[in-house]
């Protein structure tokens, strides 16, 4: 056992060892380096010894989205807080077939904006030739979303962003392999510097900038819009669609009702008979009651965004009423609010036309072009 | 080691330990500092008393294995009209949950309470810090009152999109979704009850209630029960069937009427 004094005899040598070590690896740096000493600053110099008052602090401009009327409040996680640098990065990333194994792929080669941001075609073409079983979803007006992608395997858009990147049948590539080839370009070590104030760019702040991206399309500028706000008039036709979509006769609005023209909800709408091809949500929580309901779209640039339902199995609007014209088929998960069954919803041939009328009205033409 | 610390403590340090140690010991007798009160309210919902099931609804509220086969080909309840009925979807809406003390107080717990009940989060409402007072009733709202029942004024809400009720059928909020399946597995009903063309139908429930709450009260429990049968029951025998409500006044009126004994309020 040490005494007190020898105790403090000992840590007294091995401090001034650890002072007189640190002048001598000091000895070749004679003149004093003068630059920024504060380590949080990003022009931080570890050799510094002066403070020359040069240090410059991250910072980043706030973007600030802008709430259209009858929306509610974007949900924009605390983590993730949208920035111009941000956005222009996850743009940027959003167009760039980088993130494809062979960068010949980008996500906006599945996502065109002529379409919504969707796939025109009913399946989309990954980058080894091969189709997925599943039609492009339309991203629009994402940010008002609490789950992705038609079962609902995501639950952000940070963790969708993950996902097309390593799927073989889409981007088949893998996230240390887009890291190294991110981390090789100056420039984006640039934006990634802009945007996150990070050196070396890891697959988190991909996902993160993509997402913020993904928040900025939003599409609020319809005919309908215009409408609701007293400065445009619907047609009569249009008008009339307007009516049965929100009469229980169409019976839209219990899932397609709002603004958002979705309910952020999962449904089986009637479209096969058991056993499904695709299980939908259920493939997801397991839970057999959920067999064969997937996740509601939203209406708004649904003229654009063809062709339609998680399978893209309708070709044109008037497929899709005609399913619901004819009161869908029974399996044991289809929604109650299919309660038309077996009966349909007798439209006549003008409902069905005024029907669409209306939906096309929900068209955001400055939304596909900007 | 604390303990040779302790003696190595000045005897000013020492008065001041024990003192404040007696000032800890004695700040937990409940008379000196009262505790605040934990009101838990339930939404519970029953058929015929015994709780209610989703779905074919194993009768021993057991779940099913596979979907649907403990049904067995029949639907678990029966209405007053003697139709085969399930029920597969039920939210609803209770508002201006107020508890009234015998002083004339009237304390507001809660202004929109929606209950999916296939979401235990919503099913329970726990209020941390009941102020203590001799509560000798409790009221409530079902649905929203036209003062409340305004489109878009729950833009913020879970609830708004579920809720919904189209501008064109007068706007803001259904007050409930009761839908199943009748007679048999293909064919369905939607109780949908709101504000149809703006009309008021919401009601008030007031049930006399003995809740007396003081400095030592730790926790009260309120549930509040829906007898789903008893919306097609009294003093209108309601007949489900596949076409929509939400347009339909009488039905509107009819479905607000039975709804006098579909609520009872216990205090557990």
């Amino acid at each position: 056992m040490f005494s007190l004094q020898q105790s403090i005899n000992i840590h007294r040598i091995v401090i001034l060892s650890i002072i007189i070590t640190t002048f001598f690896s000091c000895k070749k740096d004679l003149i004093p380096i003068s630059g920024c000493t504060d380590i949080t600053a990003t022009n931080y110099n570890p050799d510094a010894i002066t403070d020359n008052e040069s240090c410059n602090y991250f910072s980043t401009t706030p973007y600030l989205i802008q709430t259209p009327n009858g929306f509610p409040e974007m949900d924009i996680p605390e983590n993730n807080p949208m920035t111009v640098e941000g956005v222009i990065l996850g743009e940027k990333l959003f167009k760039d077939p980088i993130l494809s194994a062979n960068n010949s792929l980008a996500c906006i080669n599945c996502h065109n904006q002529t379409y919504s941001f969707s796939d025109a075609n009913q399946f989309s073409t990954g980058i080894e030739n091969i189709q997925g079983t599943r039609n492009a979803s339309a991203l629009i007006n994402l940010g008002w979303n609490n789950s992705f992608n038609w079962d609902g395997s995501a639950t952000t858009l940070e963790e969708q962003a993950f996902e097309p990147v390593i799927n073989p049948i889409e981007m088949h590539d893998t996230w240390a392999n887009v890291e190294d080839k991110l981390n090789a370009e100056s420039e984006y070590i640039q934006l990634f510097k802009n945007a996150f104030n990070i050196d070396y760019i890891d697959s988190n702040h991909v996902v993160m900038a993509i997402a913020q991206f993904e928040r900025t399309l939003i599409s609020a500028n319809s005919k309908f819009d215009r409408y609701l706000t007293g400065q445009e008039q619907l047609t009569p036709s249009e008008l009339s669609g307007y009516a049965i979509f929100n009469s229980e006769k169409g019976d839209c609005f219990h899932c397609h009702g709002t603004q958002l023209f979705m309910d952020n909800d999962f449904h089986n709408n009637g479209l096969d008979t058991e056993p499904f091809l695709d299980i939908g949500l259920s493939k997801i929580t397991g839970n057999a009651n959920d067999n064969g309901k997937f996740k509601t779209p939203t209406l708004r640039n649904i003229e654009f965004s063809a062709p339609y339902m998680h399978d893209g199995r309708f070709t044109t609007l008037e497929d899709v009423i005609e399913h619901y014209n004819s009161g869908g088929k029974y399996s044991t998960t289809i929604d109650p609010l299919m309660k038309k069954l077996g009966i349909g919803l007798q439209l006549t041939n003008q409902d069905k036309e005024d029907l669409i009328a209306f939906l096309k009205t929900l068209s955001d033409e400055a939304f596909i072009n900007k | 080691m604390k303990l040779v610390n302790l003696h190595k403590t000045k005897p000013m340090k020492k008065i001041l330990l024990i003192v404040s140690s007696f000032m800890l010991f004695s700040s937990c007798t409940k008379d000196e500092n009262p505790v605040a009160t934990q009101l838990t309210i339930n939404f519970n919902q029953t058929i015929n008393g015994s709780n209610l099931y989703l779905g074919c609804g194993c009768l021993d509220g057991s779940e099913c294995l596979e979907n649907h086969t403990c049904c067995l080909g029949s639907l678990p309840y029966k209405n007053n009209e003697g139709q085969e009925y399930s029920v597969e979807r039920l939210w609803y809406i209770i508002s201006n949950i107020t508890l009234h003390a015998e002083d004339g107080t009237n304390n507001l717990i809660r202004d929109v309470q929606f209950i999916n009940i296939d979401d235990p989060t919503t099913k329970t409402l726990i209020i941390d810090d009941l102020e203590d007072n001799n509560y000798t009733s409790i009221s409530y709202t079902i649905g929203l009152d036209t003062n409340k029942n305004i489109s878009n004024l729950y833009l913020n809400e879970d609830f708004h999109t579920d809720m919904f009720w189209p501008e064109l059928m007068g706007g803001g909020y259904h007050y409930m979704k009761l839908e199943g399946n009748f007679n048999d597995e293909e064919t369905f009903y939607n109780t949908h009850t709101g504000g149809t063309m703006g009309m008021d139908f919401s009601f008030n429930n007031s049930n006399t209630i003995a809740l007396i709450t003081d400095a030592t009260t730790e926790s009260v429990e309120i549930s509040i029960n829906m007898e789903v049968n008893n919306w097609y029951k009294n003093p209108n025998s309601i007949t489900l069937t596949n076409d929509g409500i939400m347009g339909n006044i009488q039905m509107q009126a009819q479905l607000k009427a039975n709804g006098a004994d579909v609520f009872t309020t216990t205090i557990n």
